[in-house]
């Protein structure tokens, strides 16, 4: 075959192929109603034993309910698995009556079940353990009731347990080994939600259908695709040109980028997280050998250096203004019990160097206030994969400059910044640093993942600011073993109280949640998780928006005039390729003839 | 062949393999342990931490890591993706043929074109077309493929929406037929294909333009010339069959090559393929997959080089003579 007959076939066939991608695909059958979701981070494993990552909490939580549900206006329990429960009067004990429902293959839902998953998730699955260190019992007298019993009173137990039920009659065939290795769930994952994984091919798509035997209203959709990009740019295009109807995940840079595009409404929810520079406060007794600069251990010189950093700007700058300006340790996103400390430490650079005057640290040549031996100059670590984080490192160091305190940063390596904050010697702790930003995240409705952080207890353990206050640790048993959300809230702010005084952290600021939705798809959209301006579609936390959320006047789809003009370039191209051809084939020898001497 | 020859080629291959085998291991150790993200779970405690190490076999000394791991390869098991908790083989298989589909036809196309390029510009040395032909191959073959391929989006997928900016075929699509998904195939392996043909393109126009004037310089094209062939003929029929040499051993190499080279292009069309594989098991520390792919690259360097060895002994008989 010449190589011009091998070109024109290859330009042929192109041309049939555009063509055949022009018509119209399939017969017009009844159109489903899909809800088109695009992420950049793909599921990793449906298996709750062993996933680690927040996208699964997202299928997860349509998938299934917990024993006690997040109520999407505040958060605080509401009926999940039980419809109701009564605390005993030593409050050591819970009765729950379990609602009269089955699981998406038709086998009834029972407290079985709900012991199971306690039990085996609960002390297995590796993001689920730890919510039942005080359970010391669970007792099913029928069907459709638990008892547990707890060693002391946990109020956690109501509204804190978030532990989804998961079928027994499915995970309690396989052993624990098993679970915890290589198992992957069978689909359709049989849950209880409205809306269950029928189809996931890693890396492309995740497919939620209606769950056949969902016991409450109909969704709106009859499925929800999770569409995996390459990137969140890609996303965002995708968004943009009508691909998908709504994104999860957008980043600073994106959300900036989508609050100017039209037809796109971009939500800015709070979130159960913070960033805050965190000091080494690590005492003789829990650290005897320990490194650092003693001043970080002085309270004034923690005050000084929180009026003195301008956290507005600072989450102007390093987070894009997507962030909110945090205010202790707990979020606003923990509705039930947050409200403003009164310690708030506005910027006030005269006040700081006021606190420094009067504590005796004087300016040195260099401009480093110092006192004694002590010199008011410290180590701040900063984790390299964060970019925002080292923005926000280097505006502290630039504040704190005003007032005579130098902070030399240090961009290090996730693994670094882990082994300078949990190494030990000779069986106890030896932190080796003065300071460091990064963050926390904690559980939606119970703030005790986030105030347990910097307990005495959790020296060993979470704790990486090595604070130790007996009357904290204390009130934070207290507030554990108060069902009266009035008065924990009491207890709680207590406890906020004494952490803005002594600032283990500065909390820096709150962790958004940013999404996005095309105005013209969604109908019905509020802002819920915690109300009035929460989360659209409550990820992670509740399926209740994506019942009343349901499809608007805007067609999902098309590209089919993309088609047609892959028809129209493929013929150009024939054509040109076709002349190129023929002048070819008529065309002489074009260079001269020139003989070498 | 010869069998002597042949195997010094397959044995100097299998000795470069074990290297990159045991390179490959501790090459990876170093970016530390992918537990130590685990401690900033909130609620990890310490035991468990422990049990994942267990699981994972992080908690045995390096030399016992490395022998499992050797004995595993070699038995042709690639182990466990730490993270999908699915066999790397399966991860691999899914993803090379994708991977070799794109990488494939960028080949395939930059090779043609390129050379064809490489001839019109050799046979026209000096005049606009070749100055033109040159200033293009050079401007694809130095601009980075990021942003050849961000603005090939831009271009085509944004400003005039006609093509795919992404994936490989239209997400959540129940496809009718086979046919009408081989057709959604290739509709979004447009963009990426042109991607990776300009990338390559260059360097494949500019070996061939200039082998394609050195051949040309030689005695017997005027000789051909003086006995009255024309022009066409002699440039067809002998100049560029001397002149492909060089192309086809860079056409092996470079395939073997990009097989690991697409992971730009590949990330930003989201290209589901090996390179995606790596740079998201780079960003997870997931050791098995890492380990996996890369020893797919090193494979297919490897046989490559072989098999542009090989080819080389049949091409040109000056080898086949030493």
């Amino acid at each position: 075959m010449r190589l011009r007959t091998i070109v024109a076939l290859i330009v042929t066939v192109a041309t049939v192929a555009a063509a055949i991608t022009a018509l119209p695909a399939g017969g017009a059958t009844e159109k489903k109603k899909v809800l088109k979701l695009g992420w950049a981070q793909d599921v990793q494993t449906l298996n709750p034993f062993v996933a680690q990552d927040e996208e699964n909490f997202r299928v997860w939580a349509l998938d299934w309910d917990l024993l006690v549900n997040f109520s999407p206006d505040d958060l605080t329990p509401t009926p999940g698995i039980a419809k109701s429960w009564k605390v005993s009067p030593d409050k050591k004990s819970v009765t729950f009556k379990l609602i009269d429902a089955k699981w998406s293959d038709g086998v009834p839902i029972t407290s079985a079940d709900v012991k199971y998953s306690l039990d085996v998730l609960g002390t297995n699955g590796l993001i689920f353990s730890g919510y039942t260190s005080n359970v010391t019992k669970i007792d099913t007298p029928d069907a459709h009731t638990v008892v547990i019993h707890t060693s002391q009173p946990d109020a956690r137990i109501v509204g804190g347990l978030f532990i989804y039920i998961i079928p027994k009659h499915i995970y309690g065939k396989e052993s624990v080994k098993t679970l915890t290795g290589n198992y992957q769930p069978k689909l359709p994952m049989v849950g209880s939600g409205p809306f269950i994984v029928t189809d996931f091919e890693h890396g492309r798509i995740l497919k939620m259908d209606r769950n056949p035997r969902w016991r409450g209203e109909k969704p709106k959709y009859d499925e929800i695709q999770f569409i995996k990009y390459g990137n969140t740019d890609a996303v965002i295009r995708a968004l943009k040109l009508g691909e998908i109807d709504a994104m999860w995940e957008v980043e600073p840079t994106g959300y900036n980028q989508l609050e100017h595009a039209s037809g796109i409404t971009p939500v800015r929810s709070s979130s159960p997280s913070f960033t805050e520079l965190s000091f080494n406060l690590c005492n003789k007794t829990n650290c005897p050998d320990a490194k650092f600069n003693p001043g970080v251990q002085d309270r004034t010189v923690r005050q000084a250096v929180a009026y003195a950093v301008d956290r507005n700007r600072l989450n102007a700058i390093s987070s894009r203004g997507t962030s909110f300006v945090g205010y202790g340790l707990l979020p606003p996103y923990y509705k039930a019990f947050y409200s403003k400390p009164a310690d708030d430490y506005p910027l006030d650079v005269d006040k700081a160097n006021k606190l420094l005057d009067d504590a005796g640290y004087k300016r040195g040549g260099d401009g480093v206030r110092s006192k004694g031996d002590v010199k008011l100059s410290f180590d701040l670590f900063v984790r390299s994969e964060s970019p925002s984080d080292i923005q926000a490192a280097k505006l502290i160091a630039e504040d704190s400059k005003k007032i005579g305190v130098d902070f030399k940063v240090q961009v290090v390596s996730v693994d670094k910044l882990t082994e300078i904050t949990t190494q030990k010697k000779n069986g106890k702790m030896a932190p080796d640093f003065d300071t460091f930003v990064w963050g926390w995240g904690g559980d939606p409705y119970d703030p005790s993942a986030l105030l347990k952080l910097v307990t005495t207890s959790e020296i060993g353990g979470s704790s990486d600011s090595f604070y130790s206050n007996p009357e904290y640790d204390q009130l934070f048993k207290e507030q554990t073993a108060e069902f009266d959300p009035a008065k924990r809230k009491e207890i709680v702010q207590r406890m906020i109280a004494l952490t803005q005084r002594d600032l283990p952290y500065l909390v820096l600021t709150y962790d958004p949640v940013l999404e996005a939705y095309r105005t013209d798809r969604l109908s019905n959209v509020s802002l819920e998780c915690p109300k009035p301006n929460g989360d659209a579609f409550c990820q992670q936390v509740s399926y209740d928006p994506l019942l009343t959320i349901g499809p608007g006047g805007g067609d999902s789809g098309g590209g089919s005039s993309a088609g047609i003009f892959i028809a129209i370039a493929a013929v150009l191209i024939a054509v040109l390729t076709i002349v190129l051809i023929r002048r070819r084939r008529g065309g002489g020898p074009r260079e001269p003839l020139e003989l070498e001497t | 062949v010869s069998p002597r020859w042949l195997a010094g080629k397959v044995g100097a291959a299998l000795l470069t393999f074990a290297f990159v085998l045991v390179f490959n291991f501790f090459l990876f150790r170093v970016m530390g342990d992918p537990t130590t993200q685990l401690a900033r779970l909130p609620r990890a405690t310490p035991q468990q931490i422990e049990k994942l190490r267990h699981n994972y076999g992080l908690d045995k000394p390096l030399v016992g890591q490395f022998l499992d791991y050797a004995s595993d390869t070699l038995h042709g098991d690639l182990g466990i993706s730490q993270r999908t908790r699915r066999p790397v083989s399966t991860e691999i298989k899914e993803a090379l043929p994708w991977t070799l589909l794109l990488v494939g036809t960028g080949t395939v196309l930059a090779t043609l074109l390129g050379s064809w390029m490489g001839v019109i510009a050799a046979t026209r040395r000096g005049k606009p077309a070749d100055d033109g032909l040159l200033g293009f191959s050079l401007f694809t073959y130095a601009a980075p493929e990021y942003w050849l391929g961000i603005l090939l989006i831009l271009v085509f997928a944004v400003w005039i929406p006609i093509l795919p900016a992404g994936q490989q075929m239209t997400p959540g699509e129940d496809f009718s037929s086979w046919f009408a998904q081989a057709a959604d195939v290739a509709e979004h392996l447009i963009l990426p294909g042109i991607a990776m043909t300009l990338t390559l393109l260059g360097q494949y126009f500019l070996i061939m333009r200039a082998s394609m004037v050195d051949v040309l310089t030689e005695d017997f094209i005027t000789v051909k010339r003086a006995i009255g062939q024309p022009w066409d003929r002699v440039v067809r029929r002998h100049a560029v069959p001397n002149a492909l040499l060089p192309l086809v051993t860079l056409s092996a190499i470079q395939f073997g090559l990009v097989v690991g080279g697409s992971i730009t292009i590949e990330t930003i069309f989201s290209w589901p393929g090996l390179g995606e594989l790596s740079f998201n098991a780079i960003n997870d520390k997931d050791f098995p997959v890492l380990e996996g792919t890369f020893l797919i690259y090193s494979a297919g360097v490897i046989l490559a080089n072989l098999a542009a060895d090989c080819l080389y002994f049949f091409l040109d008989p000056r080898v086949q003579a030493t």
